[in-house]
């Protein structure tokens, strides 16, 4: 196995957001503050490498033909838990995250990761991979949700730093309200998403020219 | 290998995903042991603190018996300086929990939100602990028998771009004032 190709792939090459284009709803939903963005991610990651593991464990004996219903069940027990937990122990995270933790268990990415990897993979390269896809989810929407937070509130690490009303660094009657909407949501998704593209084929090209240069 | 037959087959797929939801039943019920107790205390510990920020002054009892024509209390607490009540207008996307204190007198003592899904940026200043917030919560201190947004011809200004979710505050604040208006007889 190829653990720093699974990372690239992750983080990079084939980003679940800005790549595979999974788990979309949550990465604009929720993309409003640092805060959010960390939040989800790590609940994203934690619950990718545990469902992943698991699923990795019991691919031959899950029947083919049952094998989403057995997934989502396994799913949906995590991010129950995951859910519980943070209710009980990061009350404020739970209430600004909101229905969307237990939506985690339709979110794509897990989904996708137990069909796409984990029912063919071994353990250990099971849980490399729902780590490495929870990272590249997080760095997403972290960098969403700070381009969005600038931008719409004018702060930095809302919810976290300076007892959570962030750092303010454009000041109050600059930032556009419309970035923290829903529409702003889109804009913003979409220019990152751009730009990413244009990273990832300059960074091709690149890479083809060091070939042939050989 | 013999080839399994089909009732073979069924049994064997029953009997996996009997088993999956079995265990996972019995890890959420383990889960949810140890986490009841903490998220109530939670939850009882920041109504405790709602109740202390809009009612100074002392010990309260859980009221059950009152008249509420709006449906909108969903708990009255009574304490050595009026009341204070939980109430749940329906804001700009979903229901806003708030406590408001209320002076025996029928006096608006002040609210706080509880929980709430308004827009941020826009109608959760209204909860926000930042100056617009305060602002707008102050201006229902000292009010007596009903409030409305200036829009609806009230003194209230409402929040820039979040009338709904004023209006709903509004709304609120009015359920707790004619809740108290109606014990008052009562004692």
């Amino acid at each position: 196995m190829n653990f720093k190709k699974q990372f690239l792939d992750g983080l990079l090459t084939k980003n679940p957001v800005l790549v595979q284009m999974l788990g979309m709803c949550s990465a604009l939903a929720i993309s409003t503050s640092l805060f959010n963005g960390l939040g989800m991610g790590i609940a994203v990651t934690v619950i990718t490498i545990c469902s992943n593991v698991l699923i990795s464990a019991l691919r031959k004996v899950i029947p083919s033909q049952v094998r989403i219903a057995a997934y989502i069940t396994i799913i949906a027990g995590f991010v129950t838990i995951i859910d519980l937990l943070l209710k009980a122990y990061i009350p404020a995270l739970s209430e600004s995250l909101g229905v969307f933790i237990p939506l985690i268990v339709v979110n794509c990415i897990v989904l996708g990761r137990a069909e796409g990897f984990a029912s063919k993979h071994g353990v250990l390269a099971s849980a490399v991979d729902g780590l490495c896809q929870g990272i590249g989810y997080t760095a997403a929407l972290v960098l969403i949700c700070v381009i969005r937070e600038l931008l719409g509130s004018g702060t930095f690490g809302g919810g976290l730093l300076n007892g959570g009303e962030g750092i303010r660094i454009l000041p109050e009657g600059i930032p556009a309200m419309m970035v923290v909407m829903p529409v702003g949501g889109f804009l913003v998704m979409g220019l990152v998403l751009a730009a990413s593209q244009w990273f990832t084929r300059r960074m091709d090209k690149q890479n083809k020219k060091k070939e042939a240069g050989k | 290998m013999k080839q399994e037959t089909m009732s073979r087959y069924i049994l064997r797929i029953v009997l996996v995903l009997l088993c999956i939801a079995v265990v996972v039943a019995g890890l959420l019920a383990f889960v949810n042991r140890i986490t009841e107790p903490v998220i109530a205390a939670a939850t009882e510990a920041r109504t405790m603190a709602a109740i202390r920020e809009v009612l100074p002054g002392g010990y309260y009892i859980v009221i059950t018996q009152y008249t509420d024509d709006t449906g909108l209390v969903s708990a009255v607490y009574k304490g050595r300086n009026g009341y204070a009540l939980e109430v749940t207008p329906v804001g700009f996307d979903n229901t806003i929990t708030m406590m408001v204190g209320v002076s025996r007198d029928g006096e608006v003592l002040g609210f706080t939100v509880v929980s709430h899904t308004e827009t941020s940026g826009l109608g959760a200043v209204a909860a926000s602990g930042n100056s617009a917030g305060e602002a707008f919560r102050e201006q229902f201190v000292g009010a007596v028998g009903s409030v409305a947004v200036s829009k609806d011809g009230g003194e209230i200004d409402a929040i820039t771009n979040a009338t709904v979710t004023s209006r709903a505050v509004c709304e609120g604040i009015n359920a707790a004032l004619s809740c108290v208006a109606g014990m008052g007889g009562a004692e």
